[in-house]
């Protein structure tokens, strides 16, 4: 059994127990169900990919009235003389964000604004978010960090960890980049090799850098402690708080800790960035909702996906627009939560693969793959 | 006197050449050695190595061969990390984002052009072996299904 099995195996164990669900009343809605009867003819042919059809939307959490917020991340800008793509993705999100009518409440922003952690990038980010008019909260992502080790995202954007309270939800932002196991020093990285091994998804220097860190979770453990445990709870987090494939560090490692503080609430809900990917799960009595980037898709990780999970259609990359895009959720006066997937250039039906063939994870049901060696000790070293 | 031992050495050394060609035939059909073995590895894991950098878009690997694979900031592993869905085990196929018949080559060379804006590579070029051997190499195991959209 290899290390992720054995993860997984101790994930469910922890935290899969009899009867450990999200709240009930936290149930599929009716936009849902008609996802759901769309692909009844698909059903038995998606079961062999382990695709299991589900939703368009989602029922998330309860709230006093109804409102609106929006999410926008992963926008990864380069200097705007190297890549105008990304600009310009990046400013459709937000012209769209700021075109909602009724106006969202506030803006989340989840994170990698930059590439590399440039000056240059991320007030070229905070340039492009001051067209959003309506209030905005951030959260940062390992791209915006490790150049300076945060010190122009927080001069832009402000505490990397923060909580509010929103017509009945209390919404938590949490950073899971920041505390990273320094590998930097020993081999007196500069800053920039530093961030570029940072960068790089499938790098082995940086390992398994993503993490809430024990100060994080007593402060999420005070945060918490007044709130009552049958309200709802949002926690915006880049990383997923679970694991999902630690080896892209979609997860954090300290999930476990994460768990344990979360699992006496039971309308939990979190809302996370870096995976560039339609993804949904269940873990104990939390729901987690991955959120689309304006930059490019991820694949789906190669030892598949959640259950729940119903995958994203397949990318046209010849489409630069194509599988990107922001979220909208809207917390209904009924006291449920919906999440729509604002894909650039598609309506909402058409954002989840209906047939194996058009599936963003049923393509790869033949692959098989191997971490990088370049970046590691020489073949013939060992 | 001198032509004759010219003749000589002349045989002599076709003899030479023969010998050894016989010599290197005999050990192509005869059993591999360890240290052959180990040379043919290490000559292919080179090409791994290699591809691998241009994968992920080291500047120093693109200028010592001479290429330009993106101009805008963008590296292959950006969307293929650990070179997935790049399913080299289709090739050839009917490929729909060019709208023809093509093989993997004919696939990394439009993701050099489209997405990273960058210069296509000759087919047969060194970058193009080093590309191609990387990403077999990372996808080794997975199920040859040439033609599958």
């Amino acid at each position: 059994m290899d290390f992720l099995e054995r993860e997984r195996r101790e994930m469910s164990t922890v935290l899969r127990q009899p009867g450990e669900k999200p709240d009930r009343a936290l149930r599929i809605d009716r936009r849902t169900f008609i996802h759901k009867s769309i692909l009844l003819g698909t059903a038995a042919g998606a079961a062999s990919f382990g695709w299991f059809p589900l939703i368009s939307t989602l029922d998330v959490a309860y709230g006093a009235e109804t409102f609106k917020f929006a999410w926008i991340s992963d926008n990864h800008l380069y200097p705007k003389d190297v890549n105008t793509r990304f600009v310009e993705k990046a400013v459709r999100a937000v012209q769209e964000v700021q075109g909602m009518s009724p106006p969202a409440d506030f803006l989340i922003h989840g994170g990698d604004i930059a590439q590399l952690g440039d000056p240059v990038e991320l007030g070229l980010g905070n340039d492009i978010l001051k067209e959003v008019k309506i209030r905005k909260v951030f959260i940062p992502g390992e791209h915006d960090w490790y150049l300076d080790m945060g010190a122009t995202w927080r001069k832009h954007f402000g505490n990397p960890n923060w909580t509010f309270d929103h017509k009945g939800v209390r919404f938590i932002g949490l950073d899971t980049i920041s505390r990273c196991p320094d590998y930097w020093s020993a081999t007196k990285m500069s800053p920039k090799d530093r961030m570029g091994a940072m960068a790089t998804l499938d790098g082995s220097i940086a390992g398994p850098w993503a993490g809430v860190g024990s100060d994080q979770l007593e402060w999420l453990n005070r945060t918490l402690s007044s709130w009552p445990k049958d309200r709802p709870v949002i926690v915006f987090s880049h990383n997923p708080l679970y694991e999902y494939y630690p080896p892209w560090n979609f997860w954090v490692r300290d999930w476990r800790e994460v768990q344990e503080i979360l699992r006496p609430y039971r309308n939990v809900t979190n809302v996370h960035g870096h995976t560039h990917q339609v993804l949904y799960n269940e873990i104990g009595k939390m729901r987690s909702i991955g959120m689309l980037a304006t930059s490019w898709p991820w694949p789906y990780a190669p030892q598949g996906v959640p259950d729940l999970t119903t995958c994203m259609v397949r990318a046209d990359p010849g489409d630069y627009f194509d599988g990107m895009g922001w979220s909208r959720l809207t917390v209904t006066a009924a006291e449920k939560v919906q999440n729509e997937y604002m894909m650039f250039g598609r309506k909402p039906t058409e954002v989840f693969g209906e047939t194996p063939a058009d599936s963003g994870c049923a393509d790869n049901v033949n692959q098989k793959l191997h971490p990088r060696i370049a970046d590691r000790g020489w073949y013939y070293k060992d | 006197m001198r032509r004759r031992a010219l003749v000589i050495c002349g045989i002599g050394l076709a003899l030479l050449v023969g010998v050894t060609g016989a010599i290197q035939r005999a050990q192509a059909k005869g059993k591999q050695t360890p240290e052959q073995l180990k040379l043919y590895d290490e000559l292919f894991m080179e090409q791994v190595r290699t591809g691998d950098l241009l994968f992920h878009g080291d500047a120093d690997t693109e200028k010592k061969m001479g290429v330009t694979l993106s101009k805008t900031g963008m590296a292959c592993a950006m969307c293929h990390p650990f070179a997935s869905d790049n399913h080299p085990y289709e090739f050839p196929k009917f490929q729909t984002s060019m709208d023809k018949f093509a093989t993997l080559r004919d696939m990394i060379n439009w993701c050099i052009e489209k997405p990273q804006e960058g210069v296509r590579i000759d087919s047969d070029s060194d970058a193009m072996k080093a590309l191609e051997s990387y990403i077999y190499w990372s996808n080794r195991g997975s199920q040859l299904d040439p033609g599958r959209h």
